[in-house]
């Protein structure tokens, strides 16, 4: 049984988007969906987790501030994975006040940060800047 | 059959419990395990509040972190509120979740921090403290997060707040939210956040 | 108190209504629905708010909130299947034997046992299906002392577990030949599982969120706790989780039911994803937590 669904240049590029907040998860899939990513949704760490060992993704968009894993312990958790999952592009999402959390996800192994609320077009800008790479 | 059938408890049961002292010196241990158990052995303990209060000060490792903030969840008084509560301003953000989540568990204890937390000038903590109002009942948890949206100039406080009131709140929030997305109508997240939560919280026509 | 005879549907519910609801059961239990569950949810919904006496929707889920009366119980309920029969989630047993075990046995002298527990067992089923998924399906069960512990705070359930007699529903997923070899039959619909098998098996009465009950036990290598923290409040769920954490050996494993997840429970445990199944994993010695 397996669920991986290989990332092919045939089908959509898939991103998952992590963060606590319903709202803002609906808000990035809107955004990404209509800019042609296939999108799914977790709520914590552990969820991501989860999915990201079932499914084949291409970006991570992964807030800071969740319940149980945080997004930053779980890029940690992520970088040190036996697997290739390892490699997987984060970007994270950190309020404005919070330049440790960017230092944190840095020294953690995100690729990126951007900072809430984010408005479409940088969200687009900066997800495709992390797909557009991919051979 | 390759079945072996043992009664687990049989040696446990022998064992004499530790006594509080004990579990005050572990508290202090070097080694991690011996720190785990003796929080969890004092959980819910309202004597072990400021030992407690000391551990977490020390506290480096996260699952040990957590059973300190079990333990003091569990005797949910005042003090041990009030023990948690600088723990939303900590620079880690495993540490702040962890505070909200063993608060979360307490929402009538929390619910007279709530006007402080609310008006704490680091927006951050205001953004973590709308969680806190989740588990109030819906009047209650409307009433303070529309108070708090009203004068807040902060659009991810107010992203918080609302996405709390998708749940629980009543459309008595309905003209605080409108408000919310004509103050914010520059970004493109906090009207379209109003928009969904006004949908979802409205009364029905039947 | 609303008539609780209204015809069903008679209350209206809309699609806003229905998102707000299922976006709280995700956020309390992971469990998520997709489009075409739609209807499904639909159906749930009107048989709880028919059950609750609710005259609206905004009632219900007030109720829902708090909790009252256990109503997020019965409504999680009403979404999963509860009857309990042999080899349930058998994918599960599976991964026990295709996964863990092998790796379980690695770490371990020879004559170390290997110690599994369920937990809740409620009438046995659960522990019962472990030991003969182990006879039938790892070719090394005669190699290794195997420990079955049991456990619920239900002595009721203990003692019928004990007995082993079961109605003829509790076979639907055995394989006759399965069937044959464990079960006899003494009535028109009972059948008693084999005295060895009620021989392999410890029962005992025990209390997930006890801490000194679960004290008792330690040095699992795999813990069954399938379908009761859904259950819980979060206080009760992390209580548990710390609990059950004691109970394992390092590196030992613990299976949730098919709709639970431990990212609504406890970051405790690593994430094990293997073919037949997501398992978490206490980690090893050694490792940071």
């Amino acid at each position: 049984m397996s669920d991986n669904r290989a990332a092919s240049v045939f089908s959509k590029p898939r991103v998952l988007v992590v963060d606590d907040s319903s709202l803002m998860r609906l808000y990035c899939r809107d955004v990404l969906e209509r800019g042609g990513f296939e999108v799914e949704q977790a709520i914590n760490g552990i969820e991501a987790m989860e999915k990201i060992l079932g499914q084949s993704f291409d970006l991570v968009i992964v807030d800071v501030n969740m319940p149980r894993l945080d997004g930053i312990s779980f890029i940690r958790a992520l970088r040190a994975h036996a697997s290739s999952i390892a490699a997987l592009p984060t970007l994270v999402m950190t309020t404005e006040a919070s330049s440790q959390d960017r230092e944190d996800a840095r020294a953690a192994g995100a690729n990126f940060y951007l900072v809430k609320p984010v408005a479409e077009a940088e969200l687009l800008r900066h997800v495709a800047m992390f797909i557009g790479g991919r051979s | 059959m390759p079945f072996v059938k043992r009664n687990p408890g049989a040696a446990a049961a022998d064992k004499k419990p530790d006594s509080l002292a004990s579990h005050f010196t572990d508290l202090g241990s070097p080694d991690e395990e011996g720190r785990w158990r003796a929080a969890r052995a004092l959980g819910g303990k309202v004597e072990a509040v400021s030992a407690l209060a000391g551990a977490l000060a020390r506290e480096r490792v996260p699952r040990v972190r957590e059973a300190i903030m079990t333990a003091l969840m569990r005797v949910g008084d005042d003090a041990s509120i009030l023990t948690l509560l600088p723990y939303l301003c900590s620079q880690d953000a495993g540490e702040r979740g962890a505070a909200i989540e063993a608060l979360q568990a307490l929402p009538e204890a929390i619910a007279p921090f709530l006007p402080k937390l609310f008006a704490d000038s680091d927006s951050d903590v205001r953004i973590l403290a709308t969680e806190l109002a989740r588990n109030l009942p819906a009047e209650e948890a409307t009433r303070v997060l529309c108070a708090l949206i009203q004068n807040e100039q902060h659009a991810n406080v107010c992203a918080a707040a609302i996405e709390v009131l998708a749940e629980v709140g009543t459309d008595d929030a309905v003209p605080a939210l409108q408000a919310c997305a004509e103050r914010f109508a520059g970004t493109a997240f906090v009207p379209f956040a109003v928009s969904i939560t006004i949908a979802r919280i409205s009364k029905t026509e039947s | 108190m609303a008539d609780s005879e209204s015809p069903p549907g008679a209350v209206h519910v809309t699609q806003d209504d229905v998102r707000r609801l299922c976006e709280f059961i995700y956020r309390r239990t992971g469990m998520s629905f997709n489009d075409n569950k739609r209807y499904y949810i639909d159906r749930r919904l009107s048989e709880r708010m028919a059950a609750t006496g609710a005259g609206s929707f905004r009632s219900y889920f007030a109720t829902l909130r708090s909790d009252a009366n256990h109503e997020i119980e019965h409504l999680v309920n009403a979404f999963t299947v509860n009857e309990t029969y042999f080899y349930r989630e058998d994918h599960q047993l599976r991964c026990m034997t295709s996964d863990l075990l092998g790796r379980i046995v690695q770490g371990k002298k020879r004559e170390d046992p290997i110690r599994i527990w369920s937990i809740p067992c409620s009438t046995g089923e659960e522990p019962y299906s472990i030991a003969m998924w182990l006879m039938e399906n790892w070719p090394e069960v005669d190699s290794h002392n195997i420990e079955i512990v049991g456990s619920d705070i239900d002595t009721r359930a203990l003692n019928l577990a004990g007995a082993g007699i079961y109605g003829s529903r509790a076979l639907m997923r055995l394989p006759r030949d399965v069937i044959d070899r464990y079960f006899a039959r003494i009535e028109a619909d009972q059948v008693q599982i084999d005295a060895g098998l009620r021989d392999s098996v410890q029962f005992t009465r025990a209390n997930l969120i006890d801490a000194s009950d679960m004290a008792r036990y330690r040095g699992f290598d795999i813990v069954f706790c399938r379908n009761v923290l859904i259950y819980f409040d979060d206080a009760s769920r992390r209580i548990a989780a710390e609990n059950l954490y004691d109970c394992l050996r390092p590196g030992g494993y613990i299976c949730l039911g098919h709709s639970e997840t431990m990212s609504r429970i406890s970051p405790l445990f690593g994430v094990c994803r293997f073919a037949d199944a997501i398992v978490y994993q206490k980690p090893e010695a050694g490792h940071v937590g």
